[in-house]
């Protein structure tokens, strides 16, 4: 198949995401204990569109597992199977086999069989209770036309008999009514379609015409019962439609299944009803030939024909089937997957999505924004034509056209905004998995998964917050008996929320498990030689030495942590994406991250500087305050460095042009045109960088310097400015943590104590 | 091209440009634009022959002094100094600060004569209408901007 099919399955595995989004979201919503009808229906929905959609395309792993999923969530929503606590655990734990599979399909990292069948297993287990256990109850709830266990093959008959659509015994053939055959091939049900639909679809068109039609279905092909193959499809039938019927309604029912599918449709003269490939003689219009391709496109696909003579555990499926086609808002699966190009709202891990979805008015803001940007354009063009010169009007307008900038850059950033949902849905399963390995109970909140963040930054923090996650789970909260004996309830609580603060957008993973045990952490880092053994440390830097390359507390290695890579990775991925951690702990009741990250990546609020004679950008962020150069306060150390005293804190003092090896560095110290710049690194530690003026104030648009030249220390990027030029963006991170290298000075507690 | 072609009559255009008193060339293909020289953005813990970054509509890209690259006098007060935008196999793209460009030239990469070991960033020497015309590697010149941290 071509490029189109693959356009297709490419909106289907988008499709893919956005149901098992979907269904993630009903299943916590069931683990919520809120189990209204809704809710299950949703959930239902959405395997069954992922099961319908896979058939399309013959994905054959995907669709079986995805009919025994549905086949047990019908337990659910027929209320057979009550949503315990357990039920939803195997159902969460399908879904996540259920997303592997459709990961697989997509780029075939195989999933592992045990885990199929072992998830298999388990939700045949459910239905197979539910019938066991209420067998009354679903005498009651299975449609009477249906038997569980067909003794022969005349109950599957009965199935298709279609009671319930008011088919007329005495509808028989008018002058010219017309007679619709048709013998679906095995392909068909491949596909997840099914007769039924089309008796369905033949039947609205009856009803449409004001008539009623008429159905037989003819079993001459049916082998004996011994020789039947239960996926093989050998029943056709024969519709006797109204006069009034078109024959081209009768086409738009099998539009979708001609090629799996021999239709004849003839005009039938009264006369003794046709056979079955009886070629229509005196038909009216001869150009509608009967559409009869030679059919198996999809000759692999799986059996998705719900197995008429199997076991009691399969029973159900038909019914599923039968139900599913009653509910006016689950889609065809023939409609499934092609529809909606555009779709790619959730992104998963290896394949990035370039498509986003973004909420209509948000483009229609960008769009009434460019239309006054026109309109500003337009204004400045009329002034710079007038004789006068217009010089007033002309700042004017320039100062109204600057607001009218940022509020365009504000909606664009806006449309590549996503809420973070996307991201900390997935971590449910991170904790679900990572308590499976370690055998704890943790529930993960969520908390405000709606804080929108641009869509770069959600597609980063994902691998972060999955190593931070497993971590609270391996070595964060305690196992049950240690929970117990500390008088905790036994079920650990992860709260993972997210927000905005002041610009920036606010991550916290709490846990309520034991926190940091200091002493430990401390022993272990002057076991791996991370400090001296003499070092004396506050607590806030021993919680900072988990972040070290190369710390594990762990005693022994699982699979899951402790090998001592992760938190440092964690870190600086972070850092990698202009943000900061924090950790504070309470030993015996918890620890808790804080992620704080900007909302953008690719404008900054940036300080022009000079330095060295060259303009440079600090982002304002990180600058804490500004003053002039006082020469009292400055002190030379030993090895030439000098520190400067504010307030009597000392910190670092960095000439910046000799820090960046530009010009030299006048050795008599600074000189009294120079201005000091106090910035702070993340982690709230300072210094004073020496910089010769202070220009401007202005967004800057962040440029990588790094694709076509190499990185450069203390230099983050390079943007350009207002008069064409490239000016570097200092990292200032960097820059402090090179002088605190040098010189060792406490970290800002000190500090603030001595302020205050 | 810069390869040492083996006994291939092959023809490539090159652009052949004054750097100091001598004269060098390099594939036309190669090259993306010529533009005058206009001030560059030091950089930090450069290596010496990089004037600095500048702005090429929106992209910012590091320009190479060939003179001070190639070790040789570049001719004092030149108002036609001009850099020469490259973009190297690998993607690379940054500019070559130069004297003076002359003109193109076809060259049978089969007179190329080669001069040095294999890294170096001459691969050979050519005659053209007498005079002597080094061909620079492109790839070794621009190589050497990207990867690897300063220290």
């Amino acid at each position: 198949m071509s490029g189109d099919m693959d356009d297709i399955l490419l909106v289907f595995f988008q499709e893919c995401e956005e149901q098992l989004q979907e269904l993630e979201r009903g299943l916590s919503a069931l683990s919520d204990g809120e189990s209204g009808k809704e809710t299950i229906n949703a959930v239902f929905r959405a395997v069954h569109s992922v099961k319908g959609g896979a058939a399309s395309f013959g994905l054959e792993n995907l669709v079986r597992f995805a009919h025994v999923f549905e086949s047990s969530l019908d337990g659910l929503r027929s209320g057979r199977v009550a949503p315990t606590p357990e039920i939803v655990k195997t159902f969460l734990k399908a879904m996540d086999v259920l997303s592997d599979l459709v990961a697989e399909a997509q780029d075939g990292a195989t999933v592992d069989a045990d885990r199929i069948e072992e998830s298999r297993t388990e939700l045949q287990t459910i239905i197979g209770e539910g019938s066991g256990n209420a067998g009354q109850k679903e005498e009651e709830t299975v449609p009477a036309d249906f038997a569980p266990v067909p003794v022969d093959f005349e109950p599957v008959m009965a199935d298709f008999d279609f009671g319930d659509f008011g088919f007329e015994e005495d509808a028989q053939a008018d002058a010219a009514s017309l007679v619709v055959t048709f013998s679906p091939h095995t392909a068909m049900y491949d596909r997840g379609d099914d007769a039924r639909n089309l008796l369905i679809g033949l039947s609205d068109v009856a009803v449409a015409h004001g008539g009623a039609s008429l159905v037989t279905c003819e079993t001459a092909g049916l082998p004996a019962l011994a020789g039947l193959e239960t996926e093989k499809s050998y029943l056709s039938w024969r519709v006797v439609l109204p006069a009034a019927v078109p024959e081209e309604s009768v086409h738009t029912v099998f539009d979708w299944v001609s090629d799996v599918c021999d239709v004849t449709i003839t005009r039938d003269g009264g006369s003794s009803p046709g056979g079955e490939e009886e070629l229509p003689e005196a038909q009216a219009t001869p150009t509608e030939e009967p559409e009869e391709t030679p059919a198996p496109v999809v000759t692999n696909a799986a059996p998705v024909q719900a197995p008429v003579a199997a076991s009691p555990a399969h029973a159900p499926i038909s019914v599923a089937e039968k139900i599913m086609a009653e509910l006016p808002p689950a889609p065809t699966p023939a409609a499934t997957a092609p529809i909606a190009v555009g779709n790619a709202a959730a992104t998963r891990r290896p394949v990035e999505q370039a498509t986003i979805r973004v909420d209509l008015h948000r483009v229609d803001d960008l769009m009434d924004l460019v239309g006054e940007l026109v309109i500003a354009q337009a204004a400045l063009e009329s002034i710079g034509q007038r004789e006068d010169g217009g010089q007033q009007e002309m700042i004017k307008r320039i100062a109204s056209m600057k607001t009218l900038t940022r509020d365009i850059q504000d909606a664009v950033m806006a449309v590549r905004a996503q809420p973070v949902r996307s991201v900390f849905q997935r971590m449910q399963r991170v904790v679900r998995e990572a308590c499976s390995m370690t055998n704890k109970d943790v529930v993960l909140t969520l908390e405000g998964e709606d804080t929108e963040v641009d869509r770069t930054l959600v597609e980063k923090l994902s691998d972060p917050l999955t190593h931070m996650l497993r971590n609270a789970v391996d070595h964060g909260i305690e196992s049950a008996e240690d929970r117990i004996a500390a008088g905790k309830p036994p079920a650990g609580q992860i709260l993972l929320s997210a927000g905005h603060r002041s610009g920036r957008i606010l991550i916290t993973i709490k846990d309520d498990g034991g926190g940091i045990n200091r002493e430990r952490v401390l022993a272990t880092a002057v076991k791996r030689g991370i400090i001296a053994p003499d070092a004396v440390l506050t607590d806030d830097e021993i919680n900072n030495l988990i972040f070290a390359p190369g710390f594990s507390t762990a005693s022994t290695v699982s699979n899951l942590s402790g090998r001592g890579v992760g938190m440092d990775v964690v870190k600086q991925a972070i850092l990698g994406l202009g943000g900061r951690v924090t950790i504070s702990s309470v030993e015996g009741q918890g620890t808790t991250f804080c992620l704080s990250l900007p909302l953008t990546l690719a404008v900054l609020d940036g300080m022009l500087i000079v330095a060295a004679g060259s303009t440079m950008v600090v982002p304002v962020s990180s600058v804490v305050e500004t003053m002039m150069v006082n020469h009292q306060d400055i002190y030379m150390l030993p090895d030439g460095a000098n520190v400067v005293s504010i307030r009597g804190a000392c910190m670092p003092l960095i000439p910046l042009a000799s820090e960046l090896g530009l010009g030299g560095y006048n050795a008599g110290g600074p000189s009294e045109e120079d201005v000091i710049l106090v910035v702070e690194n993340e982690s709230g530690a300072r210094a004073a960088l020496i910089v010769e003026d202070i220009r401007d104030q202005a967004q800057v648009v962040i440029k990588s310097i790094e694709k076509n030249y190499r990185q450069m220390s203390g230099v983050s990027a390079a943007t350009i400015l207002g008069d064409g030029s490239v000016s570097l963006i200092l990292d200032v991170p960097a820059l402090v943590a090179n002088a605190l290298g040098r010189i060792d000075t406490r970290p800002s507690d000190v500090r603030t104590g001595l302020a205050a | 091209m810069t390869d040492e072609a083996g006994a291939d009559t092959k023809l490539v255009k090159m652009i052949v440009f004054a750097v100091g008193e001598q004269e060098y060339c390099i594939p036309i293909l190669s090259v993306r634009e010529i533009r005058g020289f206009e001030k560059t953005t030091a950089l930090p813990f450069a290596p010496h022959y990089v004037c600095g970054a500048i702005n090429l509509r929106g992209i910012i890209l590091t320009v190479i002094d060939l003179a001070v690259y190639l070790n040789v006098e570049p001719q004092p007060d030149n108002p036609r100094r001009v850099v020469i935008i490259v973009e190297s196999r690998n993607g690379t793209v940054c500019g070559l600060l130069v004297d003076r460009v002359i003109d193109m030239a076809d060259v049978n990469l089969a007179d190329i004569q080669a001069v040095a070991e294999e890294d170096s960033s001459l691969s050979g020497l050519v005659m053209i209408a007498d005079r002597m015309i080094g061909v620079l590697r492109l790839e070794v010149v621009v190589g050497q901007l990207v990867g690897g941290m300063t220290s």
